[in-house]
């Protein structure tokens, strides 16, 4: 018992480490733009397939498919920010989440028309897991986890050491103040949705790497990815890592205790639970 | 005078307000519904399944329609998923007034939108497994074309059996007919003195590792795999990885040629598939390998392909072309003797003639019992070898 308890937790920090690449990019927008963008898992879907096209189709290598996810969802995430959500800004954050949830509609289903619903996979070949005991890693985990934390020191620094990721954290701060000291907020907030979709595109491609891509990729991960943002505290940068690794734990650890049927069951509680206990999330102070 | 004009038109008006919706329904084009999966996990099939009746439906149209009465298709998609089902069971029931709504896939989504059918008087012909389906108190509004679990459980334990496999897992996503699959895999297994575990999974998961370490556990010497495509590839890809070196089973459904040609060769190596065999050979078989314009058309497009010729025919041999008509008259020219036909056209000519038909279909002989499920119906049984399907043998 204690061994499959072991490898839950091995598993479950891998999966963890991979949705907080997607959870990152939720909740950067969110802190800076002040919405929960809905779309972000159809943006997951768009890296997935930008990423499985660079690979099958002009042959490029993992890194410079990622880098190629990037750049494809931030693109796609610029334009549902400007043709979706923008015009609504007037009208209140949930009428911006609505819009973001009917973008991403859209996004899933122009995927769905280009590409059909066949699944579809990298060129790459499936590894065998390296055994130490009784327990099991994959190359394509430990690959795929070294490439989610490369990805996070990139955003770390990011926003510690350049002018404009310092100009999102004032933002998110404190925009009035940021605004007074002369940040530009168009810029701030083109540069914040640009990463952000980004890193939902990385996310969804690297979970396209491990199973495969079909037009449903991003929608399965919704729930998981809300729920991490939440528990980490909404709009907190370390507290959506946090949020993802222990979602990712809880998930797994629940296939041992419950019904696997019963999964989902662990984002709704999550959220539930702290929604009722500490409306913050483990690191933010924004929601309280 | 005046009021005898009144009078008769006062009349004339309210016995048109109060004629039954059968006589009006009795003119203009005859409408029919499909609803098969355009998308989600049903995706590669739906499409194919509603370009096969829109062919059969053009060929009747050409070739007069029914009783003289043209013929209009609509298709909706049911997205694989039940509540999608139901809303567009609604517009073809309310909205496009249909007949009969055929082709429904996912045995979730045919027990949704059953119950509309029959409180509708809507006909509904699916090509779900279920058990549970015809076992609904649907009075006699529903058929299907699939074998049911019962016969389909029966078939796989025997085959794990045959497979020379003891000790068996089924891995499957929670569905409509998870539980009567296992229940009916087991007699034949603990017959030989093996054993059947369930293990039901999240369909939804990205990664399925720990479940598959579960069920690893207890050193299985066959893995069954009961779900659909798209989870049904994550699971092999991590049955790979753990390095489980056993028999896989599957329905031929999710492990296609599609999903084999995604995933790298030695994952699929040596999967045994099993499905309800269409009937190879047949003429009705040869028109939709045309139709599909491919010699290998999978088995809803060779079933849906007769459920639009039953419902035609069983329109024109009770000159009835509502819901009741196909309901009281299917069995007339599913079965029974008569001019063998393998088609609506030849069928609606010799109904017409005045003979009576007993159709043989693309999919079987299409034979019905009274709960609507078939009588009889052969297996396919194959092996993924290098990247491909290979035939073992039909029984």
């Amino acid at each position: 018992m204690i061994e499959a308890l072991l490898q839950a937790l091995i598993n479950g920090v891998i999966a963890g480490t991979i949705l907080a690449v997607p959870a990152l990019g939720f909740t950067a927008i969110f802190a800076v733009l002040n919405y929960p963008n809905f779309a972000i898992g159809a943006l997951a879907t768009v890296g997935a397939y930008a990423g499985w096209a660079g690979n099958t189709a002009l042959g490029l290598p993992m890194v410079a498919a990622l880098a190629l996810a990037f750049a494809a969802t931030a693109v796609a995430g610029l334009a549902v920010q400007w043709v979706a959500v923008k015009p609504l800004e007037s009208a209140g954050a949930l009428m911006m989440a609505i819009a973001s949830l009917a973008a991403g509609l859209v996004l899933e289903n122009a995927l769905r028309f280009t590409f059909g619903n066949d699944l579809r996979g990298y060129d790459l070949p499936l590894l065998r897991d390296w055994r130490f005991g009784e327990f099991r890693v994959g190359p394509q985990q430990v690959q795929n986890f070294a490439l989610a934390l490369a990805a996070m020191a990139l955003l770390w620094a990011f926003l510690r050491y350049s002018r404009t990721g310092r100009a999102m954290r004032a933002v998110a701060d404190n925009r009035d103040l940021a605004l007074l000291r002369g940040v530009d907020p168009v810029r701030v907030a083109a540069v914040t949705v640009a990463v952000g979709a980004g890193l939902a595109g990385m996310g969804g491609m690297l979970i396209g790497l491990d199973t495969s891509v079909d037009p449903l990729v991003g929608n399965r991960l919704i729930l998981s990815i809300f729920a991490a943002a939440v528990l980490g505290g909404l709009g907190s940068i370390p507290g959506a890592v946090a949020g993802a690794i222990a979602i990712g734990v809880a998930e797994e650890l629940a296939v041992l205790a419950f019904n696997p049927a019963y999964r989902l069951v662990v984002g709704f509680v999550v959220i539930l639970a702290v929604l009722t206990l500490r409306p913050a999330g483990l690191f933010g102070a924004r929601a309280s | 005078m005046i009021i005898t004009t009144r009078r008769t038109a006062l009349i004339a008006g309210a016995s048109l307000l109060a004629a039954p919706g059968l006589v009006r329904a009795q003119e203009g084009p005859i409408r029919l519904g499909t609803l098969t999966p355009l998308t989600g996990a049903g995706g590669p099939y739906g499409p194919v399944m509603a370009n096969g009746v829109r062919a059969v439906v053009n060929e009747v149209n050409a070739a007069g329609g029914v009783r003289g009465r043209q013929v209009q298709l609509v298709s909706e998609d049911d997205q694989t998923n039940p509540e999608a089902g139901v809303r567009a069971a609604r517009k073809l029931i309310d909205v496009d007034r249909v007949a009969t709504i055929m082709g429904t896939w996912a045995s979730a989504v045919t027990t949704a939108v059953a119950p509309l059918c029959w409180e509708s008087r809507t006909f509904l012909a699916t090509v779900s497994g279920a058990d549970s389906i015809t076992a609904l108190p649907h009075n006699g509004w529903l058929i299907r074309t699939q074998p049911n679990t019962t016969l389909q459980g029966r078939k796989f334990g025997e085959y794990v059996v045959e497979l020379g496999a003891r000790k068996a897992v089924f891995m499957a996503p929670q569905t409509p007919f998870t539980q009567s699959q296992v229940t009916n895999m087991k007699p034949p297994i603990e017959a030989a003195g093996g054993s059947i575990d369930l293990l039901i999974y999240d369909a939804t998961k990205p990664s399925l590792r720990t479940e598959v370490d579960q069920v690893l556990r207890a050193r299985p010497d066959i893995i069954v795999l009961g779900g659909y495509t798209p989870d049904t590839t994550v699971l092999l890809r991590d049955i790979f990885r753990a390095g489980f070196r056993g028999k896989l089973l599957a329905y031929a459904y999710s492990v296609n040629q599609q999903m084999i040609s995604s995933l790298p060769n030695d994952v699929t190596e040596g999967i045994h598939t099993l499905a309800p065999s269409p009937a190879e050979g047949t003429s009705a078989f040869d028109r939709v390998k045309r139709i599909a314009g491919t010699d290998n058309p999978d088995p809803y497009t060779c079933q849906i392909y007769d459920q639009i010729n039953l419902v035609l025919m069983a329109m024109a041999v009770g000159n009835d072309a509502t819901g009741q008509g196909i309901r009281d008259n299917i069995r007339k020219v599913s079965q029974g003797g008569g001019d063998r036909v393998d088609n609506a056209v030849d069928g609606l000519r010799a109904i017409a003639a005045g003979r009576k038909v007993d159709y043989d279909g693309a999919s079987g002989p299409c034979d019905f019992t009274d709960a609507g499920d078939i009588t009889d119906c052969k297996f396919r049984y194959e092996q993924v070898r290098g990247g491909r399907q290979v035939l073992i043998r039909i029984a």
